[in-house]
């Protein structure tokens, strides 16, 4: 009896312990207020993107870059305080902000970037394609269409891209690689649907191209080597035009741009 | 024919090339080292809490069967088996890093070692029970006949046999451990297999990245494989059979 007694206040004063450490909210003071006190700091960032790309240049001033499997890891990290600030593209981070009131952007962005399709070095013939359907598609509006469906207060929600009815698609599938983890160009919606600008976007060029759009998520890093590897036709995912990206695949030509931004919490 | 040499000519000429991309190229077989440190750290420490848990366990498992004491703590150790043994050791990691160490600013690599140590015990628990329990109860029988408590005979009679038994199971357990730890990389540690993971991100390149953390893997495991081989025949000397 003696014995349940002591055991009984012993895990009584575990739970206490565990409570409190919980409970205590011990997230220490937003440190990074502008571009120039990134040394030093824990940066966060999603695996293989530019914004990963652009902190490793911080690495040498003793900041130390965390690459998490999915933008959304690092947003979380960076609520619970154990990094200090992160590097993200411009319109998924204004999405994190919106459904984290205790998060913000700072107001320096980076350079300008162009994002584009990724194509295998080989398949000239299909990049050849997407681009006069990319010039089709910025020529009759549809672009700036779908993407104000995404981006903008006002817009938001007022324009859905749909195939045309009773189209033929005679020329096979279009496969292409995503990362569904980047609102508002690619993420599931409630149904567990990728939905978003790339996604929109690739439709209506396997529609003007007359193939079958489908789509397969995986991580970031992944895509262009399933591009590369013919894993998949096309990378689609809010993926900027880099140098060191074009040594192992092509780029269309640029749907739109966009910019790296870096969020830090409030207090 | 001089054409076939000349293809493999290149092959090789092209793998050159990509080795010097992959792991020359602004240091970058230090992602390797720097990944494979931590990878060691995280197994040598979670090894370690693995073995206290595990043993701690297994003595109370095997008291409560062996004499019906410590009811509670058998309870205890009961759900605690079957909650860690019952869950991926990934799911494990991550209510460890954004559950139970929410607010805590905490190293990575302690909260990779407790999750890892707190995974590995169940399993180490339920080796050395067995061990225990090959031991024959003419063994604590003839213990307690002698005088002996039974905390004695625990740990002079049956503890250094079933050591022995267990020894390569458990040493199995902790190759299987060092494996494990390559899902680190879900709270962004930067371990072996996140090493390559980096690499492949820098240069698109998944051939060489990941042929050479397999390679590493292997080589630690046949290592420890040869030692757990060794020690075995080691034990089995003082055998009579």
């Amino acid at each position: 009896m003696k014995r349940t007694v002591k055991l009984l206040a012993l895990l009584f004063a575990a739970a206490i312990l565990c409570t409190t450490l919980c409970a205590c909210n011990s997230v220490p003071a937003n440190k990074v207020f502008s571009i120039d006190d990134l040394p030093g700091k824990k940066i966060g960032t999603q695996l293989g993107t530019t914004g990963w790309t652009f902190a490793l240049d911080y690495e040498e001033e003793g900041s130390v870059i965390e690459g998490y499997k999915k933008g959304a890891d690092a947003v979380l990290a960076l609520k619970q305080g154990k990094i200090d600030c992160v590097i993200i593209d411009a319109e998924p981070a204004k999405k994190f902000v919106e459904k984290n009131d205790d998060l913000k952007i700072l107001d320096d962005p980076f350079a300008i970037e162009e994002y584009a399709i990724a194509v295998a070095k080989e398949n000239t013939e299909l990049l050849a394609n997407i681009n006069a359907a990319i010039a089709q598609l910025k020529e009759n509006g549809t672009i700036d269409k779908i993407i104000s469906n995404y981006i903008g207060d006002e817009t938001q929600g007022t324009y859905q891209y749909t195939s045309p009815e009773g189209l033929e698609r005679p020329n096979g599938t279009l496969k292409m690689a995503t990362n569904a983890e980047f609102e508002p160009y690619e993420y599931y919606d409630a149904d567990q649907n990728i939905i978003g600008i790339d996604v929109d976007l690739a439709q209506a060029i396997a529609d003007i191209l007359g193939m079958e759009l489908v789509v397969e998520s995986m991580d970031f890093n992944a895509i262009i080597g399933a591009v590369q590897s013919g894993k998949a036709d096309i990378g689609v995912a809010g993926m900027t035009v880099r140098p060191d990206r074009l040594e192992n695949v092509n780029f269309s030509d640029s749907y739109t741009t966009s910019t790296q931004v870096i969020i830090v919490r409030k207090k | 024919m001089a054409e076939f040499f000349q293809s493999i000519g290149n092959w090789f000429n092209g793998l050159k090339a990509d080795f010097v991309l992959n792991f020359i190229k602004d240091n970058r077989w230090r992602y390797l080292t720097d990944g494979l440190m931590n990878t060691l750290k995280i197994t040598v420490f979670a090894a370690l809490l693995g073995i206290v848990l595990g043993f701690i366990v297994a003595i109370i498992r095997s008291t409560y069967e062996q004499t019906g004491r410590l009811k509670i703590l058998n309870a205890i150790c009961r759900v605690y088996l079957t909650v860690i043994r019952g869950t991926p050791a990934v799911i494990q990691l991550m209510i460890t890093y954004y559950v139970i160490f929410a607010s805590v600013d905490i190293s990575k690599l302690l909260v990779a070692i407790i999750a890892f140590g707190v995974n590995s015990g169940a399993y180490v628990a339920e080796i050395v029970r067995s061990g225990i329990m090959s031991v024959e109860k003419g063994q604590t029988e003839a213990g307690r006949s002698l005088g002996l408590s039974y905390t004695s005979t625990m740990a002079r009679i049956v503890m250094p046999q079933a050591f022995k038994n267990v020894l390569p199971a458990l040493a199995n357990e902790f190759i299987t451990l060092l494996k494990e730890t390559s899902i680190a990389g879900y709270i962004a540690l930067p371990d072996l297999a996140k090493g390559g993971d980096i690499i492949q991100s820098l240069t698109y390149e998944p051939f060489l990245p990941l042929l050479a953390v397999a390679a590493i893997y292997l080589v630690i495991v046949m290592l420890l494989t040869y030692l757990v081989g060794k020690l075995e025949r080691r034990l089995r000397k003082s055998d009579r059979r």
